[in-house]
């Protein structure tokens, strides 16, 4: 047994009762066609009840994979996926490849939950994509929050990709692993672009993407920070203030100062991008 | 899969009724949710994927809290076991989620159609792939399934399925066609009975007078199609209601691509409550025994629509609201500025 289903069987063992428990430990013990037909009914079996997990043991195998609100069900098919045998590629791919051929809603949020475990990740990518493209809320929350794949498996346009629809679709991006590590210039001028956008259809931008450009400063995006401390909306100006005080960018200093209430409180150590981490956003 | 182009051929007018009758359906039309105030439906047939989203809408503000898209018909015959999978895979993935944004919970049944069950080759390859989908969290039965031309293929297939419910324990969702109507049902009901199947995990679909009591009779379920418009939708639902009571008996729209109406549930619903038909009839045939007849499968939680619930997997799976997948906003159609 490796120590990751180790891992998930400790947690299974710590939620499922006793019938549970069984079903799970001879399913995942069966052949390979067993394990599919398993996958796909385990809710006729498994309760989708929240479990209990040991973080602290889970990161130390998978760092930043977030499964504390699974359910059981959800953690189960991961489980049974990673008995799927793996000695050979070719195969072990035909196998998964046909549960994604095949899944329905939450078959495809175990699936796409449990990449970071699956054997062969370069194998992966095209699905990553796929989920991406997603319209199902559900498909895209499962690649895109909580989960380390993409950060680091995703080329630089597939990852921008992710960024993007998130922002787009009004979903919370402090929730995608890695964030901050892949920032990049292309994205914050792409940001930019989109801020203009919004704000020419008299829409709003939600603050917290501004710290996506803070290492990536030109003078439009300094334009656009000052459009932000003008707007009357304290969340910008909280924004614009910590990109101010975060960025080495010629300009961005002096631009603060002509803001000395928000410039003496991010100094202070009162803002934060903690604070602008919006769960709830509503259709702006 | 009704078969309705035929219909609309033979009666481009859709109305068969009488004047007074005329008079009925238009009030209906036009009043119908004065009737239903507080009422819940469960609409067991209804092909949402041929549907636009301002039927789920509408759908929604009718109070039909959950619904069942059984496999059919997509109007022209598909060439590939890819076109079926696909279509499978919508029934449980894309048509799911387009339903939760509307909070309408929706169930599915899988099968193989009467009608393609006659390109044998194709066929064969969709039996095989059919066990994937069948155990698949909210399918809720084998369907629609059984004759359309009455062909030796036609029942091979019929038998075929008869099976795969059986070993699932899965109820069965049986189209009757719409030619040599009676016949063909009763062959239906009486190949379901050889297979060891009991009648109560049966129902039998488009019933119309001719073919009601002896379904009753055996112990199958009745379900009726409703085309709120013609003769059926009218007096004669009702009529049957009067004479049947409500024990074994639903009505859905089977709304698909061709005239239907995914109201005519709840139209039908106000229809009985105008004609003096109880409160409690009223539930049992537009809500309960739909659910009963189809909650033998294991899959149907009433808690996932009863209480006017949200959305359903968002909420159980991640308990984070932004999660949900984005309910719909709503959109005010007679607003002229458009934002
Ligand atoms: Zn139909």
């Amino acid at each position: 047994m490796t120590s990751i289903q180790h891992i998930l069987l400790s947690a299974i063992e710590a939620t499922a009762n006793e019938k549970e428990l069984e079903w799970v430990k001879t399913k995942s013990n069966s052949d390979v066609k067993a394990i599919q037909i398993a996958f796909v009914s385990a809710p006729r079996f498994i309760r989708k009840v929240a479990i209990r997990i040991d973080e602290k043991v889970l990161h130390e195998a998978v760092p930043d994979w977030q499964i504390e609100e699974w359910t059981l069900e959800r953690l189960v098919r991961v489980y049974l996926l990673l008995h799927i045998p793996s000695d050979q590629s070719e195969e072990y791919v035909k196998n998964i490849e046909t549960l994604f051929d095949t899944a329905e809603i939450n078959e495809l949020v175990a699936l796409y939950s449990a990449l970071p475990v699956l054997s062969y990740p370069e194998k992966w990518l095209f699905r990553a994509t796929e989920a991406v493209r997603s319209n199902m809320g559900v498909v895209f929350d499962a690649i895109g929050f909580g989960n380390p794949y993409p950060f680091l498996h995703f080329s630089e346009l597939a990852w921008n990709q992710l960024v993007l629809k998130c922002i787009f679709n009004d979903k919370p991006i402090h929730l995608i692993v890695g964030l901050e590590k892949r920032a990049n210039r292309k994205l914050a001028e792409t940001l930019s672009d989109f801020a203009h956008e919004r704000w020419a259809a008299d829409r709003k931008v939600p603050a917290q993407v501004w710290r996506l450009v803070t290492n990536f400063m030109n003078d439009t995006i300094l334009a656009d920070l000052d459009k932000l401390f003008q707007s009357n909306d304290i969340q910008n100006q909280t924004a614009a203030a910590l990109v101010c005080s975060e960025t080495t960018f010629p300009g961005a200093e002096s631009l603060l100062e002509n803001y000395p209430q928000l410039r003496a409180s991010v100094q202070k150590g009162q803002l934060s991008w903690k604070q602008l981490e919006v769960h709830q956003l509503c259709y702006v | 899969m009704c078969n309705k182009h035929s219909e609309i051929q033979q009666n481009p007018s859709h109305f068969e009724g009488s004047a007074e009758e005329k008079v009925t359906a238009q009030h209906v039309q036009a009043n119908f949710m004065d009737y239903i105030k507080d009422m819940k439906f469960f609409d067991p047939h209804i092909h949402m994927t041929s549907r636009t989203t301002d039927d789920y809408q509408a759908l929604a503000d009718a109070g039909v809290v959950a619904i069942i898209e059984p496999a059919f018909w997509l109007g022209q015959p598909r060439t590939g076991l890819a076109t079926f999978k696909d279509y499978f895979s919508s029934l449980v993935g894309w048509e799911r989620f387009r339903s939760s944004q509307f909070g309408i919970k929706h169930y599915c049944t899988i099968g193989l159609n009467s009608r393609e069950a006659n390109n044998e080759p194709l066929a064969e390859q969709v039996m095989e792939i059919l066990p994937l989908y069948l155990y698949k969290e909210g399918v809720v039965g084998v369907g629609e399934i059984g004759f359309d031309d009455q062909t030796p293929a036609e029942e091979k297939y019929y038998r075929w399925q008869l099976d795969l419910a059986k070993e699932a324990n899965l109820p069965v969702q049986v189209h009757t066609p719409h030619r040599d109507k009676r016949k063909g049902t009763e062959r239906s009901m009486a190949i379901a009975l050889e297979h060891g199947i009991a009648p109560n995990m049966v129902i039998i679909d488009h019933n119309n007078e001719e073919t009601v009591k002896s379904v009753l009779d055996q112990g199958f379920y009745a379900a009726f199609t409703i085309y709120p418009f013609t003769k059926m939708g009218n007096e004669r639902m009702v009529e049957i209601v009067k004479q049947y009571g409500s024990e074994r008996i639903m009505i859905n729209s089977a709304a698909d691509w061709g005239i239907s109406d995914p109201l005519a549930v709840a139209k039908t619903a106000a229809l009985m409550k105008m004609k003096g038909i109880s409160d409690h009839d009223i539930k049992m045939v537009t809500y309960q025994n739909a659910i009963d007849a189809f909650a033998q499968s294991g899959q149907i939680n009433v808690e996932d629509f009863e209480n006017n619930t949200v959305i359903d997997q968002s909420k159980t799976f991640n308990g984070n609201t932004i999660l949900r997948g984005g309910q719909q906003p709503r959109i005010d159609k007679n607003a002229i500025v458009i934002r």
